[in-house]
Parts: C-alpha cells; structure tokens; sequence
C-alpha cells in the first residue's frame, strides 16, 4: 500500500487503541496495536528503499498480495516482491534493515508474539506485563516515526 | 480448548468491541474475527466436527475435507466467518472505501456465528 495510506491506517487505529486498556481489554488491545505497528512499520519500510510502496494489499498468505482495481472495486491476486510486510519477517527481507527499523521491529515483535498466549489462549497479564507491553508499543512507534521524519527531512 | 474457555474469551472481546463504532471499522472487522472464531469453534466442538484440544484458527486455513465435512454441518457459520476474513485484507490491511459499511457487514456475521454457537450447544 502506499506510504500516505499505511500512515492513515496507524493514525486510525492508534486513535482506538487509546481508548482500549491492555487489562481490560486485553484480546483487542494487542491486536490493535500490532496491527497499528505494522502499519506503521510498512510505511517506514517503504520510506527507506527496503520494500516498494505499491498499490496492492497484503493477503492472510504470506507472499500473496490483492491487487485492487480501483475503477470496480474488485480485487485480484497476484505474487510480487514486497511490497507490505503481513508480519515482521513475513515475507523475509533480503537486505539489513537500518538499526532504527531493527529496534522497532524487535518491539513489534514482542506485541506479535503476544496472539497466541494471550488472545488466543486464555492467560491473563498482570500489571507489570501490561506495562512491559505499553512500553513496546511506545518504543516501536517512537523509533519508526523518528526514522520518518528524519527520511521526509532528507526528501 | 474447551467450549467454556471459547465462551469466556468471546464475551470479553465483544466487552472490547462495544468500544468501538463502525468509524473504527479495522478494529471492528478484527475483533468479530477474533471473536467470531471463538465462537466457531464452540460450535465445531459441540458438534463434534473438531475435537477440544484442535481449535480452529482461520477458516481459509482449514483443509478441504474439514471446510466439506463444516458446510455439511454448519453452512451458515462457516459463511459467516468466511465472510469476516474476507473483509481483512481489503479494509484492515488495505484501503478500499467503504470500511464504515464493511464494519456492519462484519457485525451481522459475528451474529450469526454467535447465533450458530448457541444452537450447537443447545442441541
């Protein structure tokens, strides 16, 4: 998707995410705030030269994108270089990845790694875990905004 | 995991939902697929289509047989959560218009999965 896009999307759920609480809404909370991450997290990509914005959407299977045809509505399949990222490391990328988008994707991941425990299973988080997991949250978008403005500077 | 755990985790998501509006339709799309799933699997372990300690994750990941074996069963559930992991990709990960309306498209299915789990269960 392209750069202006991916940002829209984070803006929006970003904005939902502040009124979830990570305890009492702890199933939507992460959801929402790795799908923010990963919004967030493509758009940078794409500023930095390591994925291609484009005008197709990542699919649930890794590697697949929906092509939209803006005129129909209508959706196409198609295999393409990236692109979005689904997941951090999903599809790989072939090249390092500056430090900043490093940092920023290990603290996305701890909020992916997070579905299967706590959204999927039924563990509860204590106060201390829900701190842990505001602070990756905040740490990835801090990292990956800084890396766009410092990449919209040098435009 | 069991019916009850399936219960107890869609009910605090659709807690979560009730936050939400249609504005927020990415959110909303998610969490009756999240919930919806749930669901899904009350009814497919009341009807013995899977076993407790095998949950399903996404419908479009389920193998030929079991999406066969589902539709005999529960036609209407297996539709529904069809229906909200097709709205993802579009409007979750990607911007066609229209999300507001997709939203409400995604509620009316976490409905009749919720419809069909209630129905398993009380058979």
């Amino acid at each position: 998707m392209k750069i202006a896009s991916h940002l829209d999307k984070f803006r929006r759920l970003d904005a939902t995410l502040r009124r979830l609480d990570p305890g009492n809404d702890q199933e939507l909370w992460i959801w929402s705030a790795m799908n923010a991450g990963v919004h967030l997290l493509n758009a940078a990509l794409h500023a930095s030269g390591a994925t291609t914005e484009s005008d197709s959407f990542h699919s649930q299977v890794e590697g697949v994108y929906a092509v939209p045809d803006r005129k129909t509505g209508t959706l196409h399949d198609a295999m393409h270089a990236p692109g979005d990222v689904m997941h951090v490391g999903q599809p790989p990328l072939g090249a390092a990845l500056p430090a900043t988008l490093e940092r920023a994707s290990i603290a996305l991941r701890t909020i992916e790694d997070l579905r299967e425990r706590f959204v999927r299973g039924s563990e509860r988080a204590d106060a201390s875990l829900q701190r842990e997991w505001r602070n990756a949250y905040a740490a990835c978008v801090r990292e990956l905004l800084a890396f766009l403005d410092s990449s919209e500077r040098e435009r | 995991m069991n019916a009850g755990a399936h219960r107890a985790k869609a009910d605090a998501i659709e807690q979560s939902l009730a936050r939400c509006t249609t504005a927020d339709y990415e959110t909303v799309i998610e969490a009756c697929m999240l919930a919806g799933t749930h669901w899904f699997n009350v009814a497919l372990h009341a009807t013995e289509l899977l076993p407790v300690d095998h949950d399903a994750m996404h419908a479009e990941f389920l193998t030929v047989g079991q999406r066969r074996r589902i539709a005999c069963v529960l036609p209407a559930a297996l539709a529904a959560l069809d229906a909200i992991e097709s709205l993802r990709t579009p409007y979750v990960r990607g911007d066609l218009p229209g999300g507001a309306r997709a939203a409400e498209r995604a509620l009316d299915s976490l409905a009749e999965l919720k419809r069909a789990a209630m129905h398993a269960s009380a058979r």
